[in-house]
């Protein structure tokens, strides 16, 4: 069950005191960088005083392009990570031998975790290149010994003749995509629990609903496991679902945890959703300091079943920047498809729409039918319409038009799915 | 089980288009049609000689598709034939769930297709007046 059986299971004494001596040295290491030259803090006594460091946000990231947090000489640095950089600069992450060595070891360790084993065939339709959800599980599944393959992201057929003709065991794929991809093993005459081996899934990389979850499981019949990662730490493998499926650990001898409050700035006690904050604490070329990663979480109080003290955090609930205000009301895309998932006779599609109508906001939810269900009336329609309608209401406190629309008739996405439009005048 | 294909569709330009042209294309013949809308989406069924062939068809073309069981009864084409008939299925407390008509023979026979809640009980009722039902194989041959 571990990979790594001292380190994941060490005491929270032992851990802690762990983490407060690589604290010590990871500022120590972060002042060789530009942007942490003149850090206020040398030092701290306890893992208390950390509080006392400034945040790292993504826009110094941003405006200290291309080498402002490089520590070490560029000799040492064997590879650069970057975003797609469509807004601005992109976020560039530089890697030495020893962060790719130690990167590769902890997706092993996510890995082996959830059940992987070397005689697994592990498919890997993330995308190679500049982003880390291919290379880094690449490495990592590697290591672990599993037969793996590089296939990128894309072309769904060819997607489903590799897992049938090499026996794919295991599949790291985007939640939105694996629904897609479903949609076409149906248009093939294929049912992925019969025609294939397919035991687990790796999703990761946009947020998702438990609802959503459990629905790829039952259309698959696999195992599906929450993957957490960030290129900004390293990529995938920061953080991953253990086999109770109660939470992502993050991995602590990596990384120091923190949840704060987004507007003061403050640290929120467990239990309670703020901003996830990340340091890196064996990071070589390019250690970050309270980095604030936009997702919004929370900690899980207590310890896991699984044996581990590693933290857990609950399930990425959006980014701070996903938020929504619709008429002075705040809510999060996933709390739409954690209802709407949950709805018999809703398909596997949606979409929302917020536009300017009157002056005022109005939120419209396309849905897709589920064609199985659709026993030919009209009230039976209009009845699934405002049970949608109802529960929504429930739960986001705002009103909105649910439009029902035909399977296969909303956009989907290759890569991240994008279900907000955000059409308002501005 | 005598049936018309109830089709999912949104309320657009094109959309009910897109059904007929499965059906020409297969030389379906459609004997009647009829639409119910709540606005951005309805609801559409079809009355076909060659219910089977359309239902794969459309299917096949992931069209969100159901059969939905009809009576057809046959009426003489006059004043009152219908009124005689809903008579009929007050007096029984038979629900209709929807209902269209066509005509057969101009002045001689309508047919009026009817989906009821109570399928054995209304059968047995127009059965016992003497209504005429349309079979299977006469609706392939009209």
């Amino acid at each position: 069950m571990f990979w790594d059986k001292p380190v994941e299971t060490m005491e929270e004494e032992a851990l802690q005191a762990m983490q407060l001596r690589l604290l010590n040295e990871t500022l120590h290491k972060a002042a060789g960088a530009p942007f942490y030259r003149n850090l206020p803090v040398k030092e701290v006594k306890t893992l208390q005083d950390f509080t006392a460091v400034p945040f790292t946000k993504k826009q110094d990231l941003r405006d200290h392009f291309p080498y402002g947090f490089l520590r070490t000489d560029l000799s040492e640095a064997v590879r650069l990570h970057s975003s797609s950089g469509t807004t601005g600069n992109p976020t560039v992450v530089f890697h030495t031998m020893d962060d790719l060595e130690k990167w590769t070891d902890q997706v092993a360790r996510c890995l082996y975790m959830v059940g992987v084993r070397r005689q697994d065939v592990f498919q890997n339709t993330m995308g190679y290149g500049l982003l880390t959800g291919g290379l880094g599980f690449q490495y990592g599944a590697e290591k672990l010994g599993a037969l793996t393959i590089p296939i990128g992201p894309g072309n769904s057929r060819r997607q489903i003749w590799f897992m049938q003709t090499f026996g794919t065991t295991v599949v790291h794929i985007l939640p939105s995509y694996a629904l897609r991809l479903y949609s076409v093993f149906e248009e093939m005459g294929l049912d992925p629990k019969k025609d294939t081996k397919l035991r687990i899934f790796i999703i990761g990389s946009e947020p998702h609903s438990e609802e959503l979850r459990r629905q790829i499981e039952e259309l698959y019949g696999v195992k599906a496991y929450n993957s957490y990662g960030l290129s900004e730490m390293c990529g995938p493998g920061v953080g991953f679902e253990c086999p109770c499926q109660n939470g992502i650990h993050i991995w602590e001898d990596r990384y120091f945890v923190e949840v704060i409050d987004p507007e003061t700035g403050e640290t929120v006690p467990d239990g309670e959703e703020g901003e996830l904050v990340l340091t890196t604490l064996q990071k070589e070329a390019m250690p970050l300091l309270r980095y604030r990663t936009g997702d919004l979480t929370s900690i899980i109080p207590g310890r896991c079943r699984c044996g581990r003290v590693h933290k857990r955090i609950a399930r990425i609930k959006g980014r701070a920047d996903d938020m929504l205000i619709i008429n002075g009301v705040n809510l999060f895309p996933i709390q739409i498809e954690k209802t709407i998932m949950g709805i018999p006779g809703v398909g596997k599609n949606y979409l929302i729409e917020i536009k300017t109508e009157n002056f005022m906001d109005k939120l419209y939810i396309k849905v897709e039918v589920d064609r199985e269900i659709f026993e030919g009336t009209l009230s039976g329609l209009t009845g699934l319409q405002n049970r949608i309608t109802e529960a929504l209401k429930g739960e986001i406190l705002v009103t909105p038009t649910v439009q029902l629309v035909e399977p296969g008739s909303l956009p989907v996405w290759e890569g991240k799915a994008k279900r907000v439009q955000d059409m308002r005048n501005k | 089980m005598t049936y018309h294909l109830s089709i999912f569709m949104e309320n657009r330009p094109g959309k009910l288009e897109r059904i007929t042209k499965i059906l020409a294309d297969l030389a379906v013949n459609i004997r009647a049609i009829s639409l119910a809308s709540a606005g951005e989406f309805g609801v559409a069924k079809f009355l076909v000689d060659k219910g089977e062939t359309a239902y794969n068809a459309l299917k096949e073309q992931n069209i969100t598709v159901s059969k939905r069981r009809i009576l057809i009864i046959l009426l003489p084409d006059e004043p009152g034939a219908m009124h005689g008939l809903l008579q009929v299925l007050a007096e029984n407390e038979i629900n209709l769930e929807d209902c269209y008509g066509f005509v057969i023979d101009r002045g001689k026979q309508a047919a009026l297709v009817i989906e009821a809640e109570k399928y054995p009980q209304a059968e047995g009722v127009l059965q016992e007046k003497s209504y005429r039902l349309l079979s299977d194989e006469e609706l392939r041959n009209l």
